[in-house]
């Protein structure tokens, strides 16, 4: 067993046992059990943000070091953090429509500039996927995912510029807004999702990995037309 | 030549070529007319309505169809000419902001033509003292231009660049459409346009900031 699949293992494993934490988490008194749907939204939402935060990252050490494994990460940790934020977006969305009433408002600061942000990194996928070869790729996606991450603090810090229906932050210096047994369940599933994002970067950077060789033992254009062997034809 | 020089000298070769292709103003405003034309079609007619919404969807309007500026086939560089202004010693950012300075000029043409054409169409109600909001609208003209050039940079080269580089910027162009809208929301409610003008300030600050830092890496980027 490799250890990709060791951690995607522990990742399944520990997913379970959030699950299990989070059904019997205590819920809150007006929201009733829709509440439940903060232990996977809140750690979709971090975890977005850790994925750009290292795709930023890793960008700025690709433009330092100019090796294929930070492009690598870097574009793995996008792939990851549209993914969380589209599920994210559809989980905040579904809470907005069982508390607030409304599935979108227009209003709300995080979920406008949390959109922006998602297309804002499908458009750093689409501009990887457009790009002519790899070294391109990286050459022009660094810099999109190191201009892009500016976007992080703006959506978490959104809530506290502007007035919302989103409620603030959760853990704040004088104390918690939540009871003990609730934000113990949210902790624990933030890390097992944290768990979630490292087995899927190793994976997914090791499949990046492996179509990038496979591509390199792939024929060039006319690697396959043989010149002409006058020895070989007949005499006639 | 000085930096300040190589700006102007861009800026004046991009507009050249536009007054040669006619890129802008023959095919670009066109079809930004028709663009402002097609919303009142798919309301049906409500007056009420098309005054109400006719000032966004000039800035809608002009958002989308400022990065079909930036980009236009005649501001595009081919491979060998960005080899060869490179081996010249040419500044990117100089190349950059003179590409810049070119494509404010023409949106905010672009956009002249377009408000007035907005004001028929859509009959809406201008507030008192309307013409302070075009500062506003200058500044969002020229950071417009500024994130439209970036992206035409991060793209350039690439097959399907016309779709690709609004798909990346037009997100990053938002507090630019805010600040340009609000400001001339306000002004009926006595609200100050200059939190808005100053949004649109930073935007631009910051824009120009980018580009000043990724200039180079984005000459190197498009080889």
């Amino acid at each position: 067993m490799t250890k990709i699949q060791v951690m995607l293992g522990l990742a399944a494993v520990a997913l379970a046992g959030g699950l299990v934490l989070a059904l019997n988490a205590p819920i809150d008194a007006l929201q009733g059990e829709f509440s439940r749907i903060m232990h996977l939204h809140v750690p979709a939402s971090w975890l977005a943000f850790l994925a750009f935060g290292v795709t930023a990252v890793a960008s700025i050490m690709w433009r330092i070091r100019r090796t294929r494994a930070w492009d690598r990460r870097a574009a793995a940790s996008a792939e990851i953090g549209v993914l969380f934020t589209a599920l994210s977006l559809a989980t905040g969305s579904l809470w907005g429509g069982a508390v607030w009433g409304t599935y979108w408002d227009w209003a709300d600061p995080r979920i406008a500039t949390t959109a922006l942000m998602f297309f804002v990194y499908l458009g750093y996928l689409a501009l990887r996927s457009a790009s002519p070869d790899a070294e391109s790729a990286a050459a022009r996606s660094s810099i999109l995912g190191i201009i892009a991450v500016v976007q992080v603090p703006l959506v978490y810090f959104s809530v506290n510029m502007f007035r919302s229906l989103h409620q603030g932050q959760s853990i704040r210096p004088d104390g918690a807004t939540m009871p003990g047994g609730m934000l113990v369940a949210m902790l624990v599933n933030v890390g097992v999702f944290t768990l979630v994002y490292f087995a899927l970067l190793a994976a997914r950077t090791d499949v990046m990995r492996q179509e990038e060789a496979a591509r390199a033992l792939e024929p060039a254009a006319g690697e396959a037309v043989r010149p002409p062997r006058f020895d070989e034809v007949p005499d006639v | 030549m000085s930096f300040w020089g190589q700006v102007i000298e861009f800026a004046r070769r991009d507009l050249v070529a536009e007054r040669r292709t006619g890129e802008v103003v023959a095919i670009v405003m066109p079809f930004g007319a028709v663009a402002l034309m097609t919303l009142p079609f798919a309301l049906t007619i409500d007056s009420a309505l098309l005054s109400r919404v006719g000032p966004a969807m000039f800035w809608v309007v002009s958002l989308l169809f400022a990065m079909q500026i930036a980009l236009r086939h005649s501001a595009a560089d081919r491979p060998e000419h960005r080899a060869m202004l490179s081996l010249l010693g040419i500044d990117p950012f100089a190349r950059l902001i003179g590409r810049a300075a070119s494509s404010s000029l023409l949106v905010g043409l672009f956009m002249a033509v377009m408000f007035p054409l907005m004001v028929v169409f859509y009959s809406p109600d201008l507030p008192p003292g309307w013409p302070s909001a075009l500062l506003p609208a200058a500044l969002a003209a020229l950071g417009l231009s500024l994130v439209g050039t970036l992206a035409a940079e991060v793209t350039a080269g690439l097959s399907g660049r016309t779709m690709l580089a609004p798909l990346i910027v037009a997100p990053l162009a938002i507090p630019l459409l805010v600040g340009g809208s609000q400001a001339l929301e306000s002004l009926p409610d006595n609200g100050g346009i200059l939190p808005w003008t100053l949004l649109v300030a930073a935007t631009d600050l910051a824009l120009a900031v980018a580009g000043a830092v990724v200039a180079r890496p984005l000459e190197e980027a498009a080889r």
